[in-house]
């Protein structure tokens, strides 16, 4: 890891989880790392019935029945003290298809205007890096990934358009996600994916999670 | 079988919903109002956590197609079968033909409806409970609409009749929840962090099975700081800036960037089902022993009625 770690923060959250929080400012790698590799672990164990990572962040919810609030606390103190000797996560990764632009991105102007970039600029820019799935969540399928290259930040919509269509890729700040379906969102859209983060009909029914390396490959 | 002659404001069919997938942003969902739901069933001889309908506010008409018992719990709805009067507290019978009113709600917001064999759905992630926003569970994944016919699964053995009297939960509309401090309380200003424990707030219009806004003094953090998104659970209240705290209900968010201010003890999360708009609530501090206690006994109590059952 080439960024130092800060000491996270462990406490109860509510009765039945546990949270522990990096408390960095913006993004950290190593934290978000950190997280993953905590979140496989946790994972291995009995105990939990769900755990969520965040960008610096992982919570564990337990049923107060089976397992004591103080039990779980101190488990995620022990993983945490130990977080360099654990496995980082084993990635697969994943490749997504873009329609950049035109109908697809009706924010790709705003993104050009404020990167100086063409449009091929921004594309190349967006999609030379490899990014990880940091976190889902939010709405179901939501997917956020890893900051993306600092010439395309730039900050959300002040009002949220009403609907965003499934499939969307946009930017908000450093951020940049995939919609995983169509809802409210105020995020910069720059393109859009055919592939289906989230289907019921389907089998595995999610196509990515946290953890996962991913490409965005631009279609013509 | 029945059918939907009226629909009533939203009526979903829930069950105890699909834990576990919170980390690809997937709620439990479920019951809002988890007790009454399985009271519901007990009545009619279910097992607790059998497929129910959940009406909300009321307005809700159906016919029934078969000979069958059924029974409600939960919001006080001036409930009537061909105009006669039934009552929360006992299951009754219905024929063929037989029309099933809940008129609007008098105490609390959901009452649940449950069929002698429990509805029948095709379960989505291993729930048939409905999740309307990611369209999951129920009929195609929305609330019932007029005309949509449900069928109730073989029957069941025919269960006790009543909810013996010491078991009847007691409905507000003044809703007291106790809690716990969330993750950035201790970031909240003096004032907030004293006014979550003695202020009243009202639940606004803004009220569905994903949250709650509130309505009351502000709630405000010392510092404004951009957080970024962490994990989210239903009971929490979050403190957004403009001071108007959202309390995350059981479809909510799996996560959020709002400061987390309070969380909802478990045993008292079957009473948040009972929010809905003008709803007054008010939160009270509980000790994390008192949560762990609370919780102990209702589940023993609880479970002696219903096998199984867990808060």
């Amino acid at each position: 890891m080439s960024q130092s770690l800060p000491t996270p923060k462990i406490q109860p959250y509510g009765d039945a989880a546990v949270l522990l929080s990096y408390g960095v400012e913006g993004f950290s790698d190593a934290a978000s790392q950190a997280v993953l590799s905590l979140s496989q672990h946790f994972k291995a164990q009995s105990g939990w019935t769900d755990i969520v990572c965040g960008y610096d962040s992982i919570m564990g919810t337990f049923d107060p029945q089976v397992m004591r609030l103080g039990a779980a606390v101190n488990r995620f103190q022990l993983a945490a003290q130990s977080v360099d000797t654990l496995d980082s996560i084993a990635a697969v990764t994943v490749d997504i298809p873009v329609h950049y632009g035109s109908e697809h991105g009706p924010d790709m102007n705003a993104i050009m205007d404020a990167s100086g970039l063409s449009e091929a600029g921004v594309i190349d820019a967006h999609a030379a890096q490899t990014y990880r799935v940091c976190m889902m969540g939010f709405v179901p399928g939501f997917t956020f990934l890893s900051p993306a290259p600092k010439a395309l930040h730039h900050p959300r919509h002040d009002t949220p358009r009403l609907s965003v269509p499934a499939g969307s890729i946009g930017i908000a700040g450093w951020q940049t996600g995939i919609y995983g379906l169509s809802s409210p969102g105020g995020w910069q859209i720059i393109g859009r994916t055919e592939a289906s983060i989230f289907d019921i009909n389907r089998s595995p029914i999610f196509l990515l999670k946290a953890g996962d390396n991913l490409r965005f490959v631009p279609q013509r | 079988m029945i059918e939907v002659l009226q629909s009533g404001s939203s009526t979903t069919l829930q069950d105890a919903g699909r834990p576990g997938h919170r980390d690809r942003g997937i709620p439990a969902s479920g019951a809002a109002d988890r007790l009454s739901f399985g009271l519901a069933n007990f009545m009619v001889g279910n097992d607790w956590d059998a497929p129910a309908l959940e009406c909300t506010l009321g307005g809700l008409h159906l016919r029934v197609l078969d000979d069958t018992v059924m029974a409600i719990a939960g919001a006080e709805m001036w409930a009537q079968v061909n105009g006669q009067n039934v009552t929360n507290f006992t299951s009754f019978p219905v024929t063929k033909g037989d029309i099933l009113t809940l008129s609007f709600a008098r105490k609390g917001v959901r009452a649940y409806i449950a069929i002698k064999g429990g509805f029948r759905a095709a379960p989505v992630m291993g729930s048939v409970s409905t999740y309307t926003l990611a369209g999951l569970g129920g009929i195609e994944g929305r609330a019932l609409r007029i005309g949509d016919r449900l069928e109730a699964s073989v029957k069941g053995t025919s269960g006790p009749q009543k909810i013996p009297p010491g078991y009847r939960p007691y409905l507000s509309n003044h809703v007291i929840l106790r809690a716990r401090p969330g993750p950035e309380f201790d970031a909240l200003t003096a004032d907030s962090r004293r006014h979550l424990f003695i202020s009243p707030f009202f639940a606004t219009p803004q009220t569905d099975r994903m949250g709650a806004r509130l309505r009351g003094d502000k709630i405000v953090m010392s510092r404004p700081s951009s957080m970024v998104s962490s994990p989210l659970l239903p009971g929490t209240l979050q403190a957004p800036p403009d001071g108007q705290p959202i309390l995350a209900l059981v479809d909510g968010h799996c996560t959020g960037g709002y400061a987390r201010a309070l969380q909802v003890i478990r045993a008292d999360h079957w009473l948040m089902g009972q929010i809905g708009p003008e709803t007054q609530l008010s939160f009270r501090r509980a000790m994390d022993v008192e949560a762990a206690n609370v919780l102990h006994y209702r589940n023993a109590f609880y479970s002696r009625l219903m096998p199984g059952f867990k808060f």
